[in-house]
């Protein structure tokens, strides 16, 4: 039953590539609607009689190869298997909507289910090394030089991250014996001490830190994302998706060390820095793609902070997060795709009177900017109210909404699209089917937020009561927030000069890499001081 | 103990993937990159086929097994994968790098991201 989740979209993507034709994105839609039922008939069923294990070839379980579908991974199916509805009917009339290009983005959902699913280390490792390569190949999909030059520091990065990742495999299988995730943390409890899985530790997280893109190895994520020519339904998977399961595999690996090493306060603070060089940097960009791209990092910032408070209301808060992020970060790169292809540039102080121009476009950027910067009644309100429950401590209350002001800052200015005058005359003429996949992502971040409560219950089983009080306390901050925003946005971040300066640093590959080893340095250190 | 015993295939094997990083972490050049990923996977190659191994042990296919030492079969079957991975990726990392040379004429990684190119 598993194995269907991972196999039928490649197979889906092969059938439509080979016909190509019109009949063609109908299959893929039937099949994708049919995939989604298929794929929350077994989320119930996981809901219902808990963890579902799927062993090849009928060996005992441990030594199989095995796809095991628990709350959070089935979880991350559906959430998969839903979105993918919507990016095929943004693209249903865009040019390059063809047979190659089914066939690739089919096969990367296929590959992220099987890395969602996947219980066997090796496996994971093969579902990494293939989604890197097709990933490349989507993004320099238009064979544009600055595309293909970020495609190429893509693909070298993480095929380097994914090396670090079968290095760790293989001393942990020198020490257990063992590749299934399961059966290795039954065996850590074994150990006389965590001596022994240090190195294979700071391997994998380095390939994980990387794939998660926290501090300093962001570098290549930006390129990637928000590279000038890739589709905008690319970006949305990548921004939307793909990078969960970089957050996902962290999960898996900590709970699968839990017995014998405890990290957290290392990657709370990790995650603090990400979120925080996250929003810096994208103060000082005009491009409104770089934009969204470095504020992805700064939300998987606050998605780690979130992991790693060791409290159980904030660790689903921050899956929570993981979901809502999905909707509002597509919804922006779908929007922006129409932005930039209406007003013909990409520099925010450019586009003005999105309002007038493009309404419905407006009224979804809007129901997602709200969205991100966590405005009451919405879904980022929900996630973040309960990631800041997670602690009692006020210096990280603090932190967190120092968080908050640098997201309200960088959407300000992005929001700055929207009003104004208009360009030209009348309404621009836009593509029916990419306006009703965006705008009902868009109303998606409302309905998440309202029902906020319910949805946690049901899709975590986790019971979370939102305080009135608090929560109008928490919207009158921010109310206050922005008016901070405001004035920081024309204080400051308007008249360029350090910030700017700061936005445009970046690695070099060799810098990228550099940082890679130093990160693992650190890591390795770190862990031998405290244990 | 001898000197010569220190040289196992897993010291080797680590001592391969750090040269390879090395490598990836001086030179700039794209061709050079490529081949100090080549080094690195055969240093993780080396290591897993060599994982546990005694002297004297043999491969468990085609022999009478009782009262023998027999190798893991399943560090090499997985390295059997991670060769024909790598495999896959050198080609498609040198295929992206002769594209790339061939219309831009771009043998090495740049200072800094084309910054003008993104003005639509």
């Amino acid at each position: 039953m598993l194995g269907l989740l991972v196999l039928t979209p490649i197979l889906a993507g092969v059938i439509a590539y080979l016909l190509d034709n019109r009949a063609s994105k109908l299959i893929l839609y039937i099949f994708q609607f049919l995939y989604a039922g298929l794929a929350f008939f077994i989320f119930l069923n996981v809901k219902e009689n808990g963890p579902i294990v799927w062993n090849v070839g009928g060996y005992t379980d441990g030594l199989a190869l095995s796809l095991y579908a628990d709350a959070i991974s089935i979880f991350m199916v559906l959430m998969t298997a839903v979105f993918y509805i919507a990016f095929l009917i943004y693209a249903t009339r865009e040019t390059y909507f063809k047979g190659r290009f089914y066939f690739l983005f089919m096969t990367l959902q296929g590959l992220m289910m099987g890395l969602f699913l996947s219980s066997d280390l090796f496996n994971i490792f093969v579902f990494l090394e293939v989604s890197t390569v097709v990933v490349a190949i989507l993004i320099m999909y238009n064979k544009e030089k600055q595309a293909i030059y970020d495609g190429m520091i893509y693909f070298f990065v993480n095929v380097i991250g994914t090396a670090f990742l079968l290095f760790g495999i293989g001393m942990l299988y020198r020490t257990f014996g063992l590749l299934d995730i399961r059966a290795i943390k039954e065996s850590m409890t074994l150990l006389d001490g965590p001596r022994a899985v240090v190195l294979p530790y700071g391997m994998m997280m380095v390939t994980v830190s990387l794939k998660t893109a926290v501090t300093p190895l962001f570098s290549w994520l930006p390129k990637a994302h928000g590279t000038p020519s890739a589709p905008p339904v690319v970006s949305a998977v990548l921004s939307g998706l793909y990078i969960k399961s970089g957050v996902y595999m962290f999960i898996r690996f900590n709970d699968m060390f839990s017995p014998v090493i405890d990290m957290h306060v290392f990657f709370f603070w990790i995650g603090f820095f990400t979120s925080l060089v996250g929003f810096i940097m994208a103060l000082g960009q005009k491009d409104i793609k770089l934009i969204l791209a470095y504020h992805t990092v700064s939300q998987i910032g606050l998605i780690m902070m979130g992991l790693n408070m060791a409290s159980e209301i904030a660790f689903w808060g921050a899956v929570y997060h993981i979901f809502n992020h999905a909707i509002f970060k597509s919804t922006l790169f779908l929007t922006a795709g129409m932005i930039y292809d209406e007003y013909g540039t990409r520099n925010v102080y450019k586009i003005r009177g999105l309002f007038k121009r493009m309404p419905w476009v407006a009224v979804a950027t809007t129901f997602a900017i709200l969205g991100i910067t966590g405005a009451p009644f919405f879904n980022g309100s929900i996630s973040k109210y309960m990631i800041a429950h997670g602690t009692y401590d006020y210096g990280v209350t603090l932190l967190l909404n120092i968080i908050n002001l640098g997201t309200m800052m960088s959407f300000i200015k992005y929001s700055t699209m929207l009003f104004g005058n208009n360009p030209k005359e009348g309404h621009a003429k836009t593509d029916r089917f990419a306006l009703v996949a965006s705008v009902s992502m868009g109303i998606a971040s409302f309905f998440t937020g309202i029902f906020g409560e319910a949805l946690t219950q049901f899709l975590f089983n986790y019971e979370v009561h939102v305080n009135v009080e608090e929560y109008i306390q928490k919207g009158m901050v921010y109310v206050l927030m922005i008016v901070a925003g405001i004035a920081f946005y024309h204080g400051i971040v308007k008249h360029g000069g350090l910030i700017t300066r700061i936005g445009h640093l970046e690695l070099t590959f060799n810098g990228i890499i550099t940082a890679m080893a130093g990160y693992f340095i650190v890591i390795v250190t770190y862990l031998s001081l405290i244990i | 103990m001898k000197p010569l015993d220190f040289i196992t295939g897993e010291i080797v094997g680590i001592l391969l993937f750090f040269i390879g990083l090395y490598g990836l972490m001086t030179k700039k050049t794209i061709v050079k990159t490529i081949m100090s990923m080549s080094i690195m996977e055969s240093g993780i190659f080396l290591f897993y086929i060599t994982i546990n191994y005694t002297s004297g042990s043999v491969p468990p296919i085609g022999q009478d097994l009782s009262g023998v030492n027999y190798v893991d079969p399943v560090p090499s079957a997985l390295m059997i994968t991670a060769i024909v991975i790598g495999i896959g990726v050198t080609a498609i990392g040198l295929t992206m790098f002769m594209h790339y040379k061939q219309k831009h004429g771009i043998t090495h990684w740049s200072r800094n991201r084309n910054q003008t190119g993104s003005e639509h």
